[in-house]
C-alpha cells in the first residue's frame, strides 16, 4: 500500500507540536496571596505632576521630562506661561513717568514741553529723546501706555494725531469703553522648566521623576511606625547614655535584608538593654509599607537613631 | 540554704534557621563597606511603657510538680508587675500552650499578643528529694534565646527561686541589678494605739514568709541589715536608755553595741559591715560616733552643739551624709568618713521653713533618699549627693523613713495616715511614678530593705 509521504509528515508534525505544547503550556497552579493593606496617600495633581515631572498634556509614550533649559532640575509649575527671565519687581512707589505729557498737549497743542515742566520738570527731556525710559517703569503703567508712549514723538512735531480722549486733569473717572486699558496687555510669562538635558516635547510623566526622594510623609510615618514599637523603660536613669544607632538594610519587599545591625557603641548592660529595645522595635515594625517603590535607592540602607534623652528631660 | 544554677545550653536552632543566620552574617560583613549615602532617621520619641512580658505557667516535670510551677510563675509575674518595668501578658491571652520548654515556642503566637519577651520555665522533684528549676527567656521579636538557667534547691525554698529567676528577667532585659531577691527588716506595729506593741519582723521584699524577731516587750525602732544580711541593729528602750542593739537572724542572739553613758540611736552598718555608725547623747545635743565591731573601739566624727544624727555611709565606704540642726533646722550634710567639715546639701526652694531628715545614701551612689517637711506635708524624696536634682517622690500628711532597694532603683518607705489607723509600707520608684503598698500582717514602719541574698 501507498502511504502518503505528506500525511506521514503531516502527522508527525502535528504530534511534534501538539507534544511541545503539552509540555510548555502545562497548566500552572493560580497564586491567591494573601492581600496586603496598602496605604492610601491623598496628593494634589500638582503634586503628582511633582512627583512625575510630567504635564498634563504631554506624550504618554515620551519617557522623558520637559527640559527647556540645562540647569539644576526643577519641575514645570504650569507649562502654560512663556517663558521669561525673572524680571526685578519694581513697587508702584517708583517715579511716576509719563502719562500727564499724553494729556497736557490735548489742552495746549503748540507747546508741549511746557505743561510737562509744569508738572515735573523732571520730565523735560522726555519730548526731545522719548526712548530712553526711566530705568526702572512700573511694568504695569508701562504696558499701559506702551501704544500711546510711541505716539507722542510725532504729536509734538505734527500735532496731527488726535490724542485719546482727554481727561480732566487729576480727576479720574472711569471709563467703561477703555476698561481694555487697564488690563494687563503682558503675555503670561514662567519660568523656563530646567534638566540635565534639553527636551522639547512635554511628557505626561515617569515613574522616576525629580520627586522620586523619600517624601517627609513618608519619613513621618515610618518614624511614627518605629516610636509606637519602641519600647522606653520608665523612669529610666541617664537616658543620654543611651542613644542607639540601628543600621538597616531593606529589600524591596519593605523587609529586613538581614538583622539590624547596632552600629553605636556602648558596654553598659544597660545599653545593651536599650539597644535589644531598639532592634525589637525595628524587627516589629517589618514589613515598612510606608515606602514607595520610587524611592528603594533612598531607603534600601538607613540609619536609625534611637534617642531617649528628649523624653526624660526633667 | 543552697542554691546551685548552672546555664542551659541555648536550643539547637533548626537548619532554616542557621542558615538564614548564616546569610545574615554575610549582609553584616557587607553593609558597612557600602554605607555613606543611606538615610537618617531620628527616632526622638519611644512609647514609655511598661513591657510586655509574657509568663505562661511553668511546667510539671512530673504530675506532682504542676502546683509548684504554678506558684513560682505567679511570684515572678507578680515581682515584674511591681517593679512597674514590666506588663505581664494575663494567661487567657495566650495562644500557645507551652509544653516543652526544649522546643522553641513559636514566635508568631507570641507576637501576635505583643509579647515582647517570654518566659518558659519546668520545675522537677529530682530523686534526691531536692527540686530542679529550670527556665529559658526568650525575645520574641529576635527569635533568640536570651538567658537559659537551671537551678537546684531544697523544696521549700521554691519562693527563692522564683525571685532569683524574676531577678535574672530584669537585669537582663533593663540592664540594672534585680533586687527582687532580698528581705526587709521592719517594725510591726499591733493593738490599739495607746498599747502599741512593735515588734521586729522580717519578711520577703514582696511581703512573703514574715517572720518575728522579738516579743514585744520591748519598744524597737531603726531597725538596719548588715551587708551580710545575717545580723540587724536596731535601737531599742529597755529599761533604762534607749540603746543600738546587734542582732543575729541566725541564732535569735541579741548584744548591746557599746556601753555608753546616755542614749545611742540612729544606728547603721558601714558597706564593709565591720563597723557601726550611730549618734550618741551628751547632754541635749547628740553626735556622731562609729564603732568598729570587732575591736570595739569608739571614734568621734562630729563634735558641735547640735543634734546630729541619722548618718549613713556612701556605698565606697568615704563619704557619710547625716541630719543636723547646726543651723536652725534639720538639713542634710556631707562629710568625710573620717569627720572633718560638712557641707550642707539640703536646700528647700519652695518652702524656706522646709527641714529634712533621715538621709540614705543609694546603694548605686548617685541619690540621697531623705524625708522633706515643710508646709504640713511630709514627703519622701531624693538629691544627688551634690544637693542639685532635689525630686519629691510622694507627698501626703505623714511619709517617712526611706530605704534604698539593693538596686537604688526602688525605695520603700512608711506612711501613717494619722487618726486611730496606723502606718504602713509602700514602695516608689525613683521616677516617682509607681507607688505601690507592700502588704503586711499588721501595721508596720521603719523598713529597711537588706543587700541581694545572693
Amino acid at each position: 500500500m501507498k502511504v502518503d509521504k505528506t500525511l506521514i509528515a503531516s502527522v508527525a508534525l502535528h504530534v511534534l507540536v501538539i507534544g511541545w505544547g503539552l509540555v510548555s503550556f502545562s497548566a500552572r497552579s493560580l497564586e491567591a496571596p494573601p492581600p496586603e493593606s496598602m496605604p492610601v496617600d491623598i496628593i494634589s495633581a500638582e503634586q503628582l505632576s511633582k512627583i512625575t515631572a510630567g504635564i498634563k498634556t504631554g506624550q504618554k509614550e515620551n519617557p522623558k521630562p520637559l527640559v527647556e533649559k540645562v540647569a539644576d532640575a526643577r519641575p514645570a509649575e504650569d507649562a502654560v506661561g512663556k517663558i521669561t527671565e525673572k524680571k526685578e519687581i519694581v513697587t508702584a512707589s517708583a517715579p511716576e513717568p509719563p502719562p500727564k505729557p499724553v494729556e497736557k498737549p490735548v489742552e495746549k497743542k503748540p507747546e508741549p514741553p511746557k505743561p510737562v515742566a509744569e508738572n515735573k520738570p523732571k520730565d523735560e527731556p522726555k519730548p526731545i529723546e522719548k526712548k530712553p525710559d526711566p530705568p526702572k517703569v512700573d511694568p504695569i503703567a508701562e504696558a499701559l501706555k506702551s501704544e500711546e508712549a510711541k505716539k507722542p514723538v510725532p504729536k509734538h512735531e505734527a500735532k496731527a494725531t488726535p490724542p485719546p480722549p482727554p481727561k480732566p486733569k487729576q480727576e479720574r473717572t472711569f471709563d467703561q469703553s477703555k476698561i481694555a486699558a487697564l488690563l494687563d496687555k503682558r503675555d503670561p510669562t514662567r519660568q523656563a522648566i530646567t534638566g540635565a538635558a534639553l527636551n522639547s516635547s512635554a511628557s505626561l510623566g515617569t515613574t522616576r521623576g525629580t520627586a522620586a526622594t523619600l517624601s517627609q510623609s513618608e519619613l513621618d510615618a515610618m518614624r511614627a511606625r518605629l516610636a509606637s514599637l519602641w519600647n522606653v523603660q520608665p523612669g529610666v536613669e541617664h537616658p543620654e547614655e543611651l542613644y542607639v544607632t540601628v543600621r538597616i538594610r531593606l529589600n524591596p519587599d519593605r523587609r529586613l535584608a538581614g538583622p539590624p545591625q547596632v552600629i553605636s557603641t556602648g558596654s553598659s548592660p544597660r545599653y545593651q538593654a536599650a539597644a535589644e529595645a531598639a532592634v525589637r522595635a525595628v524587627l516589629q515594625g517589618q514589613p515598612y509599607t510606608m515606602l514607595r517603590d520610587e524611592t528603594y535607592e533612598q531607603w534600601k540602607y538607613m540609619d536609625i537613631d534611637f534617642d531617649p534623652k528628649q523624653m526624660f528631660r526633667s | 540554704m543552697s542554691v546551685t544554677s548552672f546555664s542551659l545550653a541555648p536550643l539547637p536552632l533548626s537548619r532554616r534557621d542557621i542558615l538564614i543566620g548564616g546569610a545574615a552574617c554575610g549582609a553584616g560583613l557587607l553593609l558597612p563597606s557600602l554605607a555613606g549615602a543611606q538615610t537618617k532617621l531620628i527616632i526622638p520619641e519611644g512609647n514609655v511603657a511598661p513591657l510586655p512580658i509574657a509568663i505562661p505557667d511553668f511546667v510539671g516535670g512530673t504530675p506532682s510538680d504542676g502546683e509548684v510551677g504554678v506558684g513560682v510563675t505567679q511570684v515572678i509575674t507578680n515581682n515584674l508587675r511591681r517593679s512597674g518595668l514590666f506588663a505581664p501578658i494575663d494567661q487567657a491571652a495566650f495562644i500557645e500552650k507551652i509544653v516543652n520548654i526544649d522546643a522553641a515556642p513559636q514566635f508568631q503566637s507570641w507576637k501576635t499578643i505583643n509579647a515582647q519577651a517570654l518566659v518558659t520555665g519546668r520545675m522537677t522533684r529530682q530523686g534526691d528529694g531536692r527540686l530542679k528549676a529550670e527556665f529559658r527567656l526568650w525575645d520574641v521579636a529576635a527569635g533568640q534565646q536570651l538567658i537559659g538557667q537551671q537551678y537546684f534547691t531544697s523544696p521549700e525554698y521554691w519562693r527563692r527561686i522564683a525571685h532569683i529567676i524574676s531577678d535574672q528577667i530584669y537585669e537582663r532585659l533593663t540592664g540594672d541589678k534585680g533586687y527582687f531577691d532580698s528581705r526587709v527588716v521592719f517594725v510591726d506595729e499591733t493593738g490599739s494605739k495607746e498599747r502599741r506593741v512593735k515588734r521586729l519582723a522580717m519578711m520577703d521584699q514582696d511581703g512573703a514568709n514574715v517572720r518575728y524577731l522579738t516579743r514585744g516587750s520591748d519598744l524597737v525602732l531603726t531597725p538596719r541589715f548588715s551587708p551580710s544580711t545575717q545580723e540587724i541593729t536596731y535601737m531599742e528602750f529597755g529599761q533604762g536608755d534607749p540603746r543600738v542593739y546587734l542582732f543575729n537572724i541566725e541564732t535569735g542572739q541579741r548584744e548591746i553595741v557599746g556601753n555608753f553613758p546616755g542614749m545611742s540611736f540612729a544606728p547603721r552598718f558601714s558597706p564593709d559591715g565591720q563597723r557601726v555608725i550611730m549618734s550618741l547623747q551628751q547632754g541635749g545635743n547628740s553626735n556622731l560616733f562609729v564603732m568598729d565591731l570587732r575591736s570595739k573601739s569608739t571614734t568621734r566624727l562630729t563634735d558641735t552643739p547640735a543634734i546630729d544624727t541619722s548618718p549613713s555611709y556612701s556605698p565606697d565606704g568615704t563619704r557619710i551624709c547625716f541630719e543636723s540642726d547646726r543651723g536652725g533646722k534639720p538639713q542634710i550634710y556631707v562629710m568625710a568618713a573620717t569627720g572633718g567639715p560638712a557641707q550642707r546639701i539640703s536646700f528647700s526652694k519652695d518652702d524656706a521653713n522646709g527641714s529634712y531628715s533621715t538621709p540614705v545614701w543609694s546603694p548605686r551612689g548617685d541619690y540621697i533618699a531623705f524625708t522633706k517637711q515643710g508646709g504640713g506635708q511630709f514627703s519622701i524624696g531624693i538629691m544627688k549627693p551634690d544637693g542639685s536634682g532635689e525630686r519629691i517622690l510622694t507627698s501626703g500628711f505623714h511619709n517617712e523613713g526611706p530605704t534604698f532597694a539593693p538596686n537604688g532603683r526602688v525605695l520603700m518607705f512608711f506612711r501613717d495616715p494619722g487618726g486611730n489607723s496606723g502606718p504602713s509600707l509602700f514602695t516608689v520608684d525613683i521616677s516617682g511614678r509607681n507607688e505601690l503598698r507592700v502588704p503586711t500582717p499588721g501595721f508596720a514602719s521603719d523598713p529597711a530593705w537588706s543587700p541581694l541574698l545572693s
